[in-house]
């Protein structure tokens, strides 16, 4: 069974991207690809779901370190939602709960991009 | 593949056989059985299952630095990661033959600089100290290890 799977979907403006499995340096190139499509196609508003995302290593959350300047440069943001306890330990353990918005549902999450204006 | 050194020999007398050993090849595919393992035996260890699998992550990235970093991505290489039940203490030790990482050299995590000059460097070091008790790099050629070491939740008390 693939280590990784990643889908994503158009919701409005918002790009929602749905990684299934274990982000680590092995797999991070699928989640990363993912992030920087939707980048090539000027969506700066980004959810990443992470529902059925296992676990995360810091590869997977170099990915993320390495396009959020770039995303909110361009009005957008990359905001996350139902983590599980594992991944959710993983983000406080770094401080990244302080860095990105992480809403309990994805529909939460997209919303929370309502009237923002144009990009964001 | 190369036929390689034997990254470590047998436990001398006296000192803590390991629970397990793995011998694996240089290559990033082997990183969920490093996982898997590594949270297995966390919880025969005596961890929670929430702990191991941190315990399995802070595992993933050393064996991931010593892909990228000490063997600079080459995959005909061998790395060896060992497991031990030492007194109160988890213990994984990392092994590899490839170039030394000096830990002094590794930038602090500085997560506010990195959202802005896009490092991602140092995140995997800083997730093992924060998850793990001890973190600690020594050399003795050609080897490198990385010792990975947690206290049990019921270890037996000194006097045991």
């Amino acid at each position: 069974m693939s280590e990784l799977v990643v889908e994503s979907r158009q919701c409005d403006e918002v790009t929602l991207i749905y990684p299934r499995g274990f982000i680590n340096a092995h797999t991070v190139r699928l989640f990363e690809g993912e992030i920087q499509k939707a980048l090539a196609d000027q969506r700066f508003k980004i959810v990443v779901n992470c529902a059925e995302l296992a676990y995360i290593a810091s590869a997977g959350l170099g990915a993320i370190m390495g396009s959020i300047e770039e995303i909110r440069e361009n009005g957008g943001d990359l905001r996350l939602s139902e983590l599980n306890e594992t991944v959710r330990n993983i983000f406080e353990i770094l401080g990244f709960n302080h860095l990105y918005r992480i809403f309990p549902s994805e529909l939460e999450a997209v919303m929370s991009f309502r009237g923002e204006g144009a990009h964001a | 593949m190369r036929t390689p050194e034997p990254v470590s020999e047998a436990a001398p007398a006296g000192e803590v056989a390991p629970l397990l050993r793995l011998v694996l090849p240089s290559q990033t595919e082997f990183l969920g059985l490093v996982r898997d393992v590594t949270k297995r035996l966390g919880e025969s260890a005596g961890f929670d299952g929430e702990t191991a699998k941190q315990i399995a992550l802070a595992t993933d990235e050393a064996v991931s630095n010593v892909l990228e970093h000490a063997y600079g991505g080459r995959t005909d290489l061998e790395l060896e990661v060992a497991f031990f039940c030492e007194g109160p203490d988890f213990r994984v030790d990392v092994m590899d033959t490839g170039v030394g990482v000096d830990p002094r050299h590794i930038p602090k995590v500085d997560l506010a600089r990195y959202a802005t000059e896009r490092r991602t460097g140092g995140l995997g070091l800083h997730l093992m100290a924060k998850i793990m008790d001890s973190v600690t790099f020594s050399r003795k050629a050609p080897c490198n290890l990385c010792s990975l070491s947690k206290r049990r939740p019921q270890g037996p008390s000194p006097a045991a």
